[in-house]
């Protein structure tokens, strides 16, 4: 491979050579995967025209601060309705329609979170790649 | 161990200030290495539409695990790691069912440009983006990384965190099982070889 890849010192590169003069195989080997290196040395990946370069960088921030919002609107949501379920335990008092509505979205909330909190479990334990280093 | 990583322009100060939070400079470094990862992305994932988004999807989780990034080690081996990790979940996840775009690959600019030689140079590269297709994504990587981005075994180990020696096995395997794929192409490239003054 060192030799294919231009990988080898001077000396090692004369070594080989000489040794390739005299071993058929290595010759035919040499020959086989030097054609592969001179197939794949003549092509390139097609570089997208720059337009897409531009909007690329434009798309990620977008998606960034999309991402962003959503997570603070999450967050905020959380909390209104913790709040009116802790609300609601220590002082229910008369049932009233923004409680039941408060009621639905805690309820709502917890599924969602209790579905979530699963799907990720699960693909932890079955995520065949969990041990990629980042 | 510096590594040229092909994202040289990206300075350490500009990294720095990544680092403390600047947006400036993750536009910077962003436009520093979406092209590499954007080309790496492909080879592996084999579609065009989806290594767009898997690239951006990388340079996000990047963003936010920016504090675990040494600022004195090149940026791309990091960055790659991430890439690397959502490009496999992709294929885990597609698995039997995933798109590959057959124009992804270009042969170079060359001598004669006649219409047939133009229709066999397009066969050939669609020929060998197949065979590379059909590689394993550790086989596939490997030739993105040496052929395509054309870094050295040493960069190539240093961005993969394994030895020049396994580099160096799986190029070997790699490109025999692309020979047993290409035989008739690459003899006749051979040939071709032959024929040249």
């Amino acid at each position: 491979m060192r030799y294919i890849d231009g990988e080898m010192s001077t000396a090692e590169r004369a070594a080989f050579e000489e040794h390739l003069s005299s071993c058929g195989e290595c010759r035919q080997s040499m020959d086989e995967l030097g054609s592969v290196e001179r197939l794949t040395g003549m092509m390139k990946i097609r570089d997208p025209q720059d337009d897409f370069w531009e909007a690329y960088w434009k798309k990620l921030f977008r998606r960034l601060e999309r991402k962003t919002g959503w997570l603070l609107m999450i967050a905020g949501a959380a909390l209104i309705v913790l709040y009116a379920l802790w609300k609601g335990v220590t002082d229910f008092g008369e049932i009233t329609f923004v409680k039941v509505v408060a009621l639905l979205l805690g309820a709502g909330f917890v599924i969602l979170l209790i579905s979530v909190i699963r799907e990720r479990l699960h693909q932890y334990r079955t995520d065949r790649y969990k041990d990629i280093e980042r | 161990m510096m590594v040229t990583d092909g994202t040289a322009d990206i300075s350490k100060e500009t990294l720095q200030a990544w680092k403390e939070g600047s947006v400036k400079a993750f536009e910077e470094v962003v436009r520093g290495a979406m092209r590499r990862a954007y080309a790496v992305a492909v080879g592996i994932v084999g579609n065009a539409e989806d290594a767009h988004d898997l690239s951006q999807e990388a340079f996000m989780a990047a963003h936010k695990a920016r504090a675990t990034f040494d600022v004195e080690r090149p940026f791309f081996p990091w960055f790659y790691r991430i890439l690397r990790n959502r490009c496999l979940n992709f294929l885990r996840k597609k698995a039997g069912r995933r798109e590959v775009s057959i124009d992804v690959l270009i042969e170079k600019p060359g001598r004669s440009e006649s219409p047939e030689n133009c229709l066999m140079k397009k066969e050939r590269a669609e020929a060998l983006w197949q065979a590379i297709q059909e590689l394993s994504p550790e086989h596939r990587e490997i030739i993105i990384l040496r052929s395509f981005q054309e870094l050295s075994y040493r960069e190539i180990a240093e961005t993969l965190g394994i030895s020049e020696g396994t580099v160096m096995s799986r190029l070997y395997y790699a490109r025999k099982s692309l020979y047993g794929k290409l035989k008739d192409i690459c003899r006749d490239l051979y040939r071709e070889g032959d024929d040249q003054p």
